[in-house]
């Protein structure tokens, strides 16, 4: 096997064990940590087919920087979002955030 | 001993990292030691980066997912006050862990069997590309996607200021 797909298994994994969190977790940073591991499997992907195969490296680098930039605003908006479920649920468990259920 | 083999040994080792601090950032109990399985992992990512000839990627990675995501999920912990233990201790039903499962294995496997289907022609040593070149990268192609980036960062620290904000003196 071409080195690539064993990078891109890798990858894969990642955005595997980042789905499992994000059904499996049922607190709100437990969810964010799981967003967090699929991102990484992301940029990992991207880097892996830009340095790897005949692409523009530049492209791939850059987008992978891109998904990092990405990664931080995701982050900063879900912290200011914990902190207002925090305030009014008194906890960030996600079967509490479920004032719109029927 | 040759390069290919110490490679080849560095991605397996790489892979365990990732692959154990994965699990641990998904099943563990407490969120502390989650938090710590996603700085393994984010580590083991760098070296992978390290591997594929990409310095400035693995420095990035460690500068910004390492140094400044792993403080804001800190934060984040501590402004919950989620407990060290408990928090994720309950256990789910058997329909909870079946669609977990299921939520792994299906976009890795389809993902996995269409990488190893559909595998490109690859190079056999990663390309090297020079930090000026990804400047003037940024700096000329690419300029509309670095400026809008710019634009999400802002957006999201002031609207993170904006959600967060309490008024002094209301309760």
């Amino acid at each position: 096997m071409s080195p690539i797909t064993w990078y891109q298994f890798v990858a894969a994994l990642l955005l595997g064990l980042g789905l499992f969190g994000l059904v499996s977790r049922r607190t709100l940073v437990g969810m964010l940590i799981s967003v967090e591991l699929t991102l990484n499997g992301a940029g990992l992907s991207i880097a892996a087919a830009a340095q790897l195969t005949d692409m523009d490296a530049v492209l791939g680098q850059l987008g992978t920087l891109f998904v990092m930039g990405l990664a931080a605003a995701e982050a900063t908006l879900v912290l200011a979002i914990l902190v207002i479920v925090s305030r009014r649920f008194k906890n960030t468990q996600t079967d509490s955030v479920s004032e719109l259920r029927g | 001993m040759s390069m290919e083999l110490v490679g080849k040994i560095a991605f397996w080792f790489y892979t365990l990292v990732i692959v154990s601090g994965g699990a641990l950032a998904v099943t563990s109990p407490s969120l502390v030691r989650a938090m710590m399985g996603l700085i393994a992992t984010l580590f083991g990512v760098a070296g992978m980066y390290l591997l594929l000839n990409a310095p400035l990627l693995a420095f990035m990675q460690l500068l910004i997912y390492v140094g400044a995501v792993s403080v804001l999920i800190f934060f984040a912990i501590m402004f919950t006050r989620a407990s060290a233990e408990g928090d994720e201790s309950a256990e789910g039903g058997l329909w909870v862990q079946a669609r977990s499962v299921l939520a792994f294995a299906l976009p890795a496997g389809v993902l996995g069997l269409t990488a190893f289907l559909a595998a490109p022609a690859s190079i056999p040593v990663p390309v090297e590309v020079a930090a000026d070149k990804l400047g003037q990268g940024l700096l000329g192609p690419y300029t509309l996607a670095f400026e809008l980036i710019s634009i999400v960062l802002l957006a999201a620290m002031a609207g993170a200021v904006l959600l967060a904000f309490e008024k002094r003196g209301r309760k």
